[in-house]
């Protein structure tokens, strides 16, 4: 009896440092392994990744898939850039307003006009983009939108701008009333509050919204795909197909356009996890 | 669950205090106070003021003040509000129009013929092969991706060293642009010097190369393991934060009634985890019926339109076959399902929607 308890408690003991560990790092490894080849055979000449024998660690280190893939897609990350950064703007200008706008009029006993538009913002995150991009070429082709920038930014924004709002409101409805009971007190305007009192204090979630708007607009491929037919505005994910069907042989430089479009993923993941998660969380969960 | 409201923790007390401050508040000029505003935005406490409120004089003054900050507030709403109604309701309904009229060339015009497109999709055999795909590869990904998922939030629900870093780890692949996954993915599963051949073939499981695009069978399954492996992070994540919120002592107490792991996770965990779980679902079918990106990029629907979901077909439909009509009908079809999906979300986190 006694034997048995000295050995649950080293198990106890060593599983958190030894066994839990070693498991994890297998797990994340085979969901990652799909990566770390797309990252070890960029830096390799396409003659060695199609060779038979792969090792896990470059045997002939080269950057001139970089140098070729940045070459020919640097207009196009250029544009994904300023689709992603319009789209940002878009949805955090239109969403933070009606953000605050819906938590304020829950307070007022007005709940069935938010909970309505609440319903509205989850409803349209659930369209499909292909039965709005159709109707989408029509409209932008009146509106001379088609292969621009800007009806990229309207387009991508519907993926966004609901999420944003979603997020906002669920972060809003977390800061104490008394701040902007306080601020009316003072003699603020509903404007006034809503700017110095509340946006303020809501910049996290808002940082949380804007990363997600911005990685929604830059993986787009849909609207990239079919808003831009024939025309000179090409994002990085419409390109990376292009350069794909273009260069089939060329593994190394489509792999290595792979990593350029995966740089601001990577980048999110190294400085803004909690804002991810967080946000993630807000906008899944809470609705 | 996180997602409780205050009004779930603390209901008498809440209300109580709300009465208290309510009379506090009255001693306050009214003139100072927004009119209409109860003082208390929390949920709950809405009984209590409604008695209270008889107290305060209900001029004429109120009610226009009270209307104002209505409309101001409303003001804050509008942009959205005008937003979603020109790029989402108009395309809506624009949409519907195209798939009841007779259209070839997307740029052109047609006369109007009822439900025709419709009724010639529904007897299309590609759009049945569509429906099937798609039928299939939201079933097997929803409970692979799902299943898988559970498990690794179930691991990574204990603390040990090295569990946050690998548990962000994780994420990364949900992160990744999907175009830029298949991407991947195509180029592991190529036929000749891919590494998946070049395993398989070191482990002499297959003598000659398999070529993963030619039948649409092999191409189902190429683009469904795409698919489940950017879903996995989506559920893990999701499902690790409602592990989170079950308490420990109810799992403790098990425990100390002499419930194994096993029967702990049946018979306390899952039962606790499933509105949780209801919602991971249902958002993982609306995220995978709406699949495009990594089929154009691995199969474009073929071979022979045999891994074509109705997405992909309805963009074909209008785009390459010049059957503009056709394509709305499609698109309509997929619109249909998702609504009806998200009738069933809504409901699941009803409670949510209307508390908030």
């Amino acid at each position: 009896m006694r034997e048995r308890r000295t050995m649950k408690f080293l198990w106890k003991r060593y599983c958190r440092r030894i066994v839990l560990p070693i498991g994890g790092l297998a797990i994340t490894a085979v969901m990652l392994l799909p990566i770390y080849f797309t990252v070890e055979s960029s830096l390799e000449p396409t003659s060695v990744i199609q060779a038979l024998s792969q090792s896990l660690v470059p045997s002939h280190f080269v950057l001139s898939n970089y140098s070729f893939a940045f070459n020919a897609e640097s207009g196009s990350i250029l544009t994904s850039l300023l689709i992603g950064l319009g789209a940002v703007a878009l949805s955090i200008g239109v969403g933070l307003p009606a953000a605050y706008g819906l938590t304020k009029l829950g307070y007022l006993k007005s709940r069935a006009i938010v909970s309505g538009a609440i319903l509205v913002l989850l409803v349209t995150q659930m369209v499909p983009g292909i039965s709005l991009s159709l109707a989408f070429y029509k409209l932008f082709l009146h509106l001379h939108l088609l292969n621009s920038i800007p009806g990229l930014i309207i387009a991508d924004s519907t993926n966004g701008m609901p999420f944003a709002t979603l997020v906002l409101r669920a972060f809003m409805g977390s800061i104490p009333v008394e701040l902007s009971d306080a601020a009316y007190v003072d003699g603020a305007s509903e404007w006034r509050t809503f700017r110095s009192v509340i946006a303020p204090l809501a910049v996290p979630a808002i940082i949380s919204a804007g990363l997600f708007v911005f990685l929604f607009a830059w993986g787009d491929f849909l609207y990239a795909y079919t808003l831009t037919a024939g025309g000179n505005v090409t994002p990085l994910t419409k390109g990376l197909l292009n350069f794909f069907n273009n260069n089939t042989a060329d593994w190394g430089g489509v792999l290595a356009t792979v990593v350029l479009a995966a740089i601001p993923s990577g980048l999110i993941l190294g400085f803004g996890q909690r804002y991810v998660f967080g946000g993630l969380r807000a906008g899944a969960l809470k609705g | 669950m996180s997602t409780q409201l205050p009004s779930d923790e603390q209901p008498p007390a809440q209300a109580m205090w709300s009465v208290r401050a309510e009379v506090g508040a009255d001693e306050v000029p009214t003139s100072a106070r927004p009119a209409g505003y109860d003082g208390r935005g929390l949920p709950g406490s809405d009984g209590a003021t409604r008695r209270a409120r008889p107290i305060r004089p209900a001029t004429t003054l109120h009610w226009l003040r009270s209307h104002r900050q209505h409309a101001v507030l409303l003001a804050f709403v509008l942009p959205a509000l005008v937003y979603i109604i020109i790029f989402f309701a108009y395309p809506l309904v624009y949409g519907f129009k195209m798939s009841v009229e007779k259209l070839g060339f997307i740029a052109g015009s047609g006369p109007f013929v009822g439900l025709h497109n419709y009724k010639v999709e529904i007897s299309d055999p590609v759009t049945r092969t569509a429906l099937m795909n798609t039928a299939i590869f939201l079933v097997v990904s929803i409970i692979f991706q799902f299943s898988i998922g559970l498990a690794v939030a179930s691991y990574f629900n204990r603390r040990f060293f090295l569990s946050r870093f690998l548990r962000s780890l994780i994420i990364v692949p949900w992160l990744f642009p999907p175009i830029a996954s298949a991407t991947i993915f195509s180029i592991m599963f190529a036929g000749q010097g891919g590494i998946i051949d070049e395993v398989l073939r070191s482990l002499h499981l297959i003598g000659s190369p398999i070529f993963w695009f030619d039948s649409s069978f092999k191409a189902m399954f190429v683009i469904i393991l795409v698919n489940i492996w950017i879903g996995i992070p989506f559920n893990a994540v999701l499902l690790y934060s409602g592990l989170q919120d079950i308490p420990d002592d109810l799992r403790e107490a098990a425990a100390l009634d002499g419930a194994g792991p096993w029967k702990r996770f049946r018979y306390v965990t899952l039962p606790l985890l499933r509105p949780v779980a209801l919602i991971v679902i249902m958002l993982g079918i609306i995220y995978t019926v709406k699949t495009f990106d990594t089929v154009v990029l691995l199969t474009n629907g073929g071979p022979d339109n045999g891994s074509q979901l109705m997405s992909t077909w309805a963009y074909q439909l209008a785009f390459t076959n010049f059957q503009t009509g056709q394509g709305a009908a499609v698109g309509d079809m997929l619109f249909i399902f998702c609504m009806i999906v998200a009738f069933f979300y809504i409901r699941a986190t009803r409670r949510e929607v209307v508390m908030a």
